[in-house]
């Protein structure tokens, strides 16, 4: 049992940020070793850097005591190194077969030989203990067997000696996921090195025989994850009580008049959703994800179409068909995907900050001023506490909770009355986050009504001061905070799986 | 406060040392290239498709584009062509022609917006069809001009320039002033960086583009009558090619095909330095027209691999940047 792999101060930089930091460790056959730590902790990049998709600054792989260092991904297959990762990389149109073989097909005669190829997947089938067949086109397979195609792919390599799965499970259910865990127990008892990435502690539990634990970037420590117990892991891969920051929280306890009702909405995503938003309210809206939180608030600011209901703003009925029509009423959605909803690529923090500010920075004729442009930009700066060294700066140089900064920056600009949060502090640093949650408390303060969408149970609990959960297209219930616990949103959000 | 906002970056000083060198080349080459006549001329030959590309530059920084130009401005010469040769007086003739422009603009934006088709499959419909209308409406043949006005048009000259050229350069200028300075102009690189971010921003694409095909419509109207003018004659087989021309302006220029990126005046550099160019061979060579296009690519190719060089030197800077940051844990992630 010499086999290992070891990593040492591994350190890969990218513009504006520090992905990884001198990460030493190392991976063991026979065992299953989990990677865990929060989005953007450097768990993809890692593999990335291991399988020669990115090029680590600094340090080395090493094998079997034998250095290794790939140009591409293509390389380390070829030498034993596999990624299987969350987006599938099979070929639909072509069979299990011709997937699971491509590039090293058998020729006789100079044509593919179909029958050799398919004994050979058959063989591999059977080992796997799979109900699928070599012809089949891996189109008609469900998720999870597209992801066995992955698996037998790099397992049909003879010299396969690593292989990493990339949050594996995230569309799988849960028998799937049980067949997955099957033949990650038969390649770690073959002797075969297994990392395996995942948010979730249970899985983690399950599968996982060591946990090496990341940190913004950095590798804190690894646990027997038998042994340890969730909180712990938790505590170190947040590396902070996140309890303390709800405590500390300067809330607003004056909450005001109707501010936002919405009557009996429907679209083409959500069925019959009532709720009431109140003035210097922060309202949480908890459950699954898909459940159509989100869906509800494009709705309402017109970005879906409302096919049915009423929204009155301050008592007045209204109607949006656009975006832009919600923005000059004052309600404001911070969407979701800060990458491809958010942030304009091409542009300077200033540029990003002024998009919605055009009608106010121009006159009569168009013309915009860039005093007024330059002022806003530097009132966000300061305000938002945005850490970039000028405001020309691209704004994609700048780390991901920055870019969120610039985009609240872009909305408290434009005086907005109701302000909504779509998962505002996904991907973003722990520090980040305590500064976002002090701003949700401050805009609540000046008589915002804050819509907060969240998934993370404990940041919605902390900040809310009552919490919508929705299910399935519809409403499930309403708690208010000191009614609220994690328990109590689950069972509400996934009540029909509960039941079952 | 920093003033320094006309932004010079580095793409655009490479294109103006192209151009001087590009001028001081041919000049070395050939006695007669720098003298004033020769540099109208250039003018001249490039008034069409400078008109055109300040079209093109507000739709590829968009994620658009367009290649109905050409057959289009053929077809509105024709049509006026045949408009004054039926008796029409130069005004209505403008006229009429304009708002045929703008209604072909408006359907491409229909087609882009409504339908939509990508910009580059909707506008070879128009290209197909307006180069087919461009043929039916005069039989094929080409339509000779008669109206003085429309012939003092053409000729006409102010301090040694041709109208077409001070269309050309009024254009630029105010096309500059919106692209760079209006709200308009502003939204222009919004939806070209992130269409869907911009619209949650609150602006609206589609009126965007719009605008802006409705623009092109509107400079092909112009281009089709000035050019017309000038030739005394309207051609069905005119103008072949003009949107790539343009397109290849626009692009030499550091306009992004992928949107979001440009300014005017690189388009202006553009459009100059492939004119100067093109003459330049013209002059000095026996079958130059089919040099042109081979220069015409290669310009493209130097000028593609610089702003390539650039973006590779401006990662690594960054990349560099970063490293040396002592911040580093402060700015992260």
């Amino acid at each position: 049992m010499d086999k290992t792999l070891e990593f040492r101060h591994i350190t890969k930089f990218f513009p504006g940020v520090k992905a990884l930091s001198d990460v030493s460790f190392f991976a063991k056959g026979g065992e299953v070793l989990a990677f865990l730590g929060e989005n953007g902790a450097g768990k993809s990049t890692l593999l990335k850097t291991l399988n020669g998709d990115y090029h680590p600054d600094e340090g080395q792989y090493l094998l079997d005591g034998k250095e290794v260092r790939f140009k591409n991904p293509h390389e380390a297959i070829e030498n034993g190194i596999s990624v299987i990762y969350q987006e599938r990389q099979v070929l639909p149109e072509l069979t299990v077969a011709e997937n699971v073989y491509l590039g090293r097909l058998p020729v006789r005669g100079g044509l593919i030989d179909t029958r050799t190829v398919n004994q050979m997947t058959q063989k591999i089938i059977d080992d796997f203990k799979l109900p699928i067949r070599p012809t089949d086109r891996v189109r008609d397979l469900s998720i999870a067997y597209q992801q066995m195609v992955e698996i037998m792919k790099s397992y049909s390599r003879e010299n396969l000696r690593v292989i990493c799965f990339d949050e594996p499970t995230a569309s799988l259910s849960d028998a799937e996921i049980e067949c997955l865990f099957r033949i990650i127990r038969k390649l770690r008892d073959e002797g075969k090195i297994i990392i395996y990435v995942s948010h979730r502690m249970k899985e983690i539990k399950e599968i996982a025989d060591r946990v090496a634990i990341f940190k913004d970037g950095c590798y804190i420590t690894t646990l027997d994850a038998k042994q340890a117990s969730e909180q712990e892991m938790i505590r170190l891969m947040v590396g902070r009580d996140l309890g303390d920051i709800y405590d500390t929280l300067d809330r607003n306890d004056k909450v005001g008049d109707v501010l936002l009702e919405v009557k009996d909405l429907e679209s083409d995503f959500v069925d019959g959703v009532s709720f009431k938003l109140h003035k210097g309210e922060v309202l949480g809206f908890s459950g699954l994800v898909g459940a159509g939180r989100t869906e509800v608030m494009r709705a309402i600011i017109g970005a879906d179409k409302m096919t049915a209901g009423e929204v009155y703003l301050e008592g007045k009925r209204i109607h949006c068909r656009e975006p832009g029509e919600a923005q000059k009423l004052g309600i404001i959605l911070v969407p979701e995907d800060r990458k491809t909803q958010g942030i304009l690529r091409n542009l300077s923090v200033s540029g990003n900050i002024n998009i919605s500010l055009l009608e106010e920075n121009a006159n009569k004729l168009g013309f915009v001023s860039s005093q007024k442009e330059d002022e806003a930009a530097e009132r966000g700066i300061k305000n938002f506490n945005i850490k970039t060294p000028s405001a020309e700066k691209k704004i994609v140089e700048l780390s991901g909770g920055n870019q969120q900064k610039c985009i609240v920056a872009r909305w408290m600009e434009t005086k907005p009355k109701v302000l909504i949060l779509d998962e505002p502090t996904k991907g973003i640093d722990v520090g980040a986050k305590s500064e976002f949650y002090r701003m949700i408390c401050e805009f609540a303060k000046q008589g915002l009504g804050v819509i907060l969408i969240s998934s993370e149970l404990p940041e919605i609990i902390g900040l809310s001061d009552r919490i919508i959960v929705m299910r399935n297209r519809k409403i499930s219930g309403e708690v208010l905070r000191k009614d609220a616990s994690e328990e109590v949103l689950l069972s509400l959000g996934m009540i029909e799986e509960a039941v079952k | 406060m920093k003033k320094s906002k006309l932004k010079i970056n580095g793409n655009l000083i490479v294109l103006f040392v192209a151009l001087l060198v590009v001028i001081a080349g041919f000049s070395i080459l050939n006695k007669n290239y720098l003298t004033v006549k020769n540099l109208t001329n250039i003018l001249t030959a490039a008034s069409l498709t400078g008109l055109v590309a300040i079209g093109h530059t507000f739709l590829i920084i968009e994620g658009q584009n367009d290649l109905c130009p050409g057959s289009l401005v053929a077809f509105l010469g024709v049509f006026a062509a045949l408009l004054s040769s039926k008796g029409f007086g130069f005004g209505v003739t403008l006229l009429i022609t304009i708002v045929i422009g703008l209604i072909v603009g408006y359907c491409n934006a229909l087609m882009v917006n409504k339908l939509h088709l990508e910009a580059f499959i909707a506008t070879l419909v128009t290209q197909s069809v307006m180069r087919g209308f461009a043929y039916i409406i005069c039989d094929g043949k080409s339509i000779g001009i008669t109206d003085p006005t429309f012939i003092w048009v053409g000729k006409t000259s102010f301090l040694g320039l041709k109208l077409s050229v001070w269309l050309m350069i009024i254009a630029f200028i105010i096309g500059g002033i919106i692209l760079a300075k209006t709200r308009f102009g502003r939204s222009v690189y919004a939806i070209g960086g992130n269409a869907q971010a911009a619209r949650l921003a609150g602006l609206n694409p589609q009126r965007i583009v719009t605008i802006s095909f409705v623009a092109m419509g509107f400079l092909c109207s112009l281009g089709g009558i000035v050019y017309v003018a000038r030739m005394q004659t309207g051609q069905p087989t005119a103008n072949l090619n003009l949107e790539f021309d343009a397109i290849t302006a626009v692009i030499l220029g550091g306009v992004s095909f992928t949107g979001g990126v440009g300014n005017m005046l690189g388009t202006v550099i553009g459009v100059l330095l492939i004119q100067s160019f093109n003459i330049g061979l013209t002059m000095n060579l026996a079958n130059a027209t089919f040099w042109q296009y081979v220069g015409k690519g290669g310009l493209l190719l130097v000028a593609l691999t610089a702003d390539y060089i650039r973006k590779v030197n401006n990662e690594k800077r960054l990349l560099a940047e970063s490293k040396r940051s002592r911040n580093n844990v402060d700015v992260k992630a």
